[in-house]
């Protein structure tokens, strides 16, 4: 009954999970005059309680991980999860550095991926407008995080900790 | 009977009044802004969240403070004594700090606390304010007051004192430390979610109605001169939060206190030697 007031309403919560800044002032962009996200009903209220649409920028370094899925679990469903930029999306240019978890659908599942690098606030602004059509199919069921990845593990040099994932709530054997 | 319609409708003015600021502050920053409903639609958004409770307590706290606002508003509306609505607000702003004090967020309490001492600021000033209404009018009746003359010159300073609050009563710059969405994120309203977040966000339009319910009672029963201070306030209400950055809650106090304070005292001893 209220579903379609979702779309009309839309509160983001913007997480900046290690980026080089960039695709950061470009929210800015959009909030600012001349695009005026607000317009559509659009705050960016900081605070995961209240929000449903999580915007994340940066590679998700191996810091900010688990403030991720954190952050992610403390929103209220329906949400949906915009990956904002290149290197949120796969890594970019940062991927494959040793401190760097190579985009953030290895933690959380995501919704709308919009590429560029920095994302310009045109494509930000139709990612939301994708997300908002996401977000009116969605339903109040519980999408799961990824587990936080374990063992690093290396391969022709590599290192990297992609193959002990898990999902949260899955069996985990050697616990 | 319209009484009873003014206040079953009371949070829905609020919500015009709210909505319209946004667009009015959105203007003043040379955007287009949201549509004159967003807070509606954003109210029914809330109702089909999923919610959270941190606990019993803090949740029923919360909406202990939206019912306490609304009667005190239905009182305003029914024309009750002045100094017992002055002292019931004062309870619904204790109810939201004990919630606030019930959870375990750090920001929670930042929020609490600096509510708290806003409260301290402020409340002296309401209390001297319906004294001056009395001084002038002999009772503490707002439907005496309302059925008098305009007492807005008499009361000059006080209604300058007045002025001063009203920013602060409706977290708006530079007396916006108590919230403070950038440093705090809400401040007391941080752990409410879901429909429970509902009761604080309708809470908050309900504290827009007390406000300039109290500020028209400057006009007596002039509707004219009413409608010009409730219009001419709101405009400068916004653009001051437009113009200025926040300030630090400490000077908030001594701000308030200092200059609101004394500009009401004057006015009362003024008052007495009339
Ligand atoms: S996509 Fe590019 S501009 Fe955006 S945060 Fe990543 S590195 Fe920076």
């Amino acid at each position: 009954m209220f579903r379609k007031y979702r779309k009309k309403s839309p509160w983001i919560l913007h997480y900046n999970a290690g980026s080089c800044n960039g695709c950061d002032i470009e929210i800015l962009a959009a909030l600012a005059p001349k695009y005026d996200l607000e317009r559509f009903g659009v705050i960016n209220t900081g605070n995961p309680k209240q929000s449903d649409i999580f915007l994340v920028t940066g590679p998700v370094t191996f810091r900010s991980r688990e403030r991720l899925v954190e952050l992610y679990t403390q929103m209220p469903e329906p949400k949906v999860v915009i990956a904002l930029g290149s290197c949120t999306c796969t890594g970019g240019v940062f991927r494959d550095m040793y401190n760097v978890e190579d985009g953030i659908d290895r933690y959380i599942p995501v919704d709308v991926y919009v590429p560029g690098c920095a994302a310009s606030p045109e494509l930000l602004i139709d990612g939301v407008v994708k997300a908002l059509e996401i977000l009116e199919e969605k339903t109040k069921a519980i999408e799961k995080p990824f587990r936080l990845f374990k063992e690093a593990s290396s391969e022709n040099g590599i290192i990297n900790r992609r193959h002990s994932a898990l999902k949260v709530g899955e069996k985990d054997e050697e616990d | 009977m319209i009484e009873v319609m003014l206040i079953l409708f009371a949070p829905l003015i609020g919500g015009l009044m709210y909505g319209f600021e946004r667009v009015l502050r959105a203007r003043m920053q040379n955007r287009k802004g949201p549509p004159l409903l967003q807070p509606f639609y954003d109210m029914y958004k809330l109702l089909d969240k999923q919610a959270f409770i941190i606990n019993p307590y803090h949740t029923v706290l919360g909406i202990m403070h939206f019912l306490t606002l609304w009667t005190v508003v239905a009182f305003m509306i029914f024309g009750q004594n002045l100094l017992y609505i002055i002292f019931l607000h004062l309870l619904s702003v204790i109810f939201i700090i004990l919630a606030g004090f019930s959870v375990n967020s750090v920001y929670s309490h930042v929020g609490a606390n600096r509510e708290l001492l806003s409260a301290l600021a402020y409340e002296p000033i309401l209390i001297i304010v319906a004294v001056g209404f009395f001084m002038m009018h002999g009772s503490f009746d707002i439907s005496v007051i309302r059925q008098n003359s305009a007492s807005i010159v008499p009361l000059f300073l006080l209604f300058l004192a007045f002025l001063l609050l009203i920013p602060l009563k409706l977290k708006k710059s530079p007396f916006d430390a108590a919230e403070a969405h950038q440093e705090i994120v809400g401040g007391v309203e941080i752990e409410f979610s879901g429909v429970y977040f509902e009761f604080i966000y309708i809470a908050k339009w309900l504290e827009y109605v007390f406000v300039y319910l109290l500020l028209v009672l400057f006009a007596g029963n002039n509707a004219v001169l009413g409608t010009v201070l409730f219009l001419g306030v709101f405009l400068l209400v916004n653009l001051v939060d437009n113009a200025t950055a926040r300030i630090k809650m400490k000077h908030v106090i001594q701000i308030v206190l200092g200059i609101a304070l004394t500009l009401g005292l004057l006015n009362l001893a003024g008052l007495s030697y009339v």
